[in-house]
């Protein structure tokens, strides 16, 4: 039943990746990738808060970092740069539910002001929420950049097409898009 | 040794290349470093600054030392990942290949002019990703389908508003308004009809500016990091004020 849930978790993550990268106008060949790391992702971050109990904060920035370094992986066989990957799998990691309980505890306080102790409650709400979603979109958008001071020769590259060396001659024909060979060939895997 | 002709024809093209990336939602030491590596596959040095609005190109012949600059617009165009990735690999041709001028911009011409994604292919995956969205947070199947539903109306809105032209605060905020006003229907179901109305308006949260801006931030680009940052603040207090509209509304029956 765990590993279900955790498995749909992840499911329901790919979707809204793949829905909200579509906006954005990704390259066709990037939404498997997109599709995988938000699922790895978002499913990391789902099994942290439910049966190891860490907060969403620091369970955002384990998963933001993972999928970070996958990104820096998974990029180099098709040639994008990481963040067109790693945007859109951090998508479906916003933390909407509590960015809206700021938002309606902000209009429930605006309501109350003639009834002080309630309007301390809706104050109290509005910090707690709002804290909380400024808080989870900070550390995701620092921990999937993360990677690129880490690595950065190899993030500065991924869009390189591979083997400088036999390159003069032949390569010039194929137009940069149709590269799209599987990661696992990947001679340059073995750098990082 | 480059003629100054020959500078000035360098100069105007990666004015273009490079507020052309900005433009399209690229961070910004991406297009500097970019802008750098085709300059250096032409044989001269390439700096650039760039603001929210508008960017200052140098570019520099080492031989002769003489140097030119220009200040040039940021045109605004849809963000785009393709346009980002395909450019960013034309500039490493550009530097293994040492491709001349000429080639270089027939290419990035090549490049730009490809189409963007189907909307209509986008509008349904939205609605399906938003629905998604909302059984993440626990939503049950009716409220994925109301969620699914309000934000295809939400998502068309904003398509149809965007080919007219109209102001992208405005069309955030009656976007916003529409989505959560048509989830609101929730509330006469019994479903979690709180969570189908936070969703709602979730497919508009501004990721690549909000991500833009921290990556530039923490790789020192400070100014335009806030610019960017504070720009995603205002799209993110439309969405706020479109669902709060809804709210007033609908608030009795929340509590």
């Amino acid at each position: 039943m765990i590993a279900l849930d955790i498995l749909l978790d992840g499911l329901f993550a790919a979707v809204a990746a793949i829905g909200f990268g579509a906006i954005s106008d990704p390259p066709m060949r990037a939404f498997p990738r997109i599709a995988l790391l938000a699922a790895v992702g978002h499913a990391l971050r789902f099994s942290m808060m439910n049966y190891a109990e860490v907060d969403i904060a620091s369970a955002s920035l384990c998963a933001a970092m993972v999928i970070g370094f996958g990104s820096l992986w998974l990029g180099r066989g098709i040639r994008c740069p990481m963040t067109v990957l790693y945007i859109p799998a951090l998508l479906p990691m916003v933390p909407g539910i509590y960015a809206y309980k700021s938002v309606f505890s902000l209009i429930m306080f605006l309501q109350s002001l003639n009834d002080p102790g309630q309007g301390m409650q809706y104050m109290q709400l509005f910090f707690l929420n709002a804290t909380v979603s400024l808080s989870v979109i900070a550390l995701l958008a620092a921990g999937a950049t993360l990677p690129i001071f880490v690595f950065k020769e190899r993030a500065f590259s991924l869009t390189r097409r591979r083997r400088p060396a036999d390159r003069p001659g032949n390569a010039r024909q194929t137009p940069p898009a149709t590269d799209s060979d599987s990661p696992e060939n990947d001679p340059a895997r073995s750098e990082v | 040794m480059k003629t100054r002709h020959e500078l000035t024809e360098i100069l105007d093209f990666i004015a273009e290349y490079a507020t052309y990336l900005l433009g399209s939602g690229v961070h910004t030491s991406r297009a500097i470093r970019n802008s750098q590596r085709i300059g250096q596959s032409l044989g001269v040095d390439i700096q650039l600054s760039s603001f929210q609005r508008s960017t200052i190109l140098t570019v520099r012949d080492d031989e002769s030392g003489e140097a030119i600059t220009r200040v040039v617009k940021i045109p605004t165009l849809p963000i785009s990942f393709e346009r980002n990735s395909d450019l960013s690999a034309l500039s490493w041709d550009a530097l293994d290949e040492h491709l001349p001028l000429r080639e270089i911009r027939r290419r990035c011409d090549e490049l730009t002019a490809k189409p963007l994604i189907d909307p209509i292919f986008v509008l349904l995956t939205v609605g399906l990703a938003n629905a998604s969205f909302c059984r993440l947070f626990g939503g049950d199947w009716t409220a994925m389908a109301i969620v699914f539903t309000s934000t295809l109306v939400g998502y068309a809105a904003k398509q149809r508003m965007q080919a007219h032209g109209v102001n992208h605060f405005l069309i955030f905020i009656i976007s916003a308004f529409m989505a959560s006003l048509c989830a609101s229907a929730a509330l006469r179901f019994d479903c979690t009809a709180e969570t189908a109305l936070a969703t709602s308006v979730l497919y508009l949260v501004p990721g690549v500016p909000l991500i833009n801006g921290v990556i530039d931030i923490v790789e020192g680009h400070i100014l335009i990091g806030c610019s960017r940052l504070i720009n995603a603040l205002l799209l993110i207090i439309c969405i706020a004020i479109g669902l709060a509209a809804t709210l007033l509304m609908v608030k009795d029956s929340l509590l």
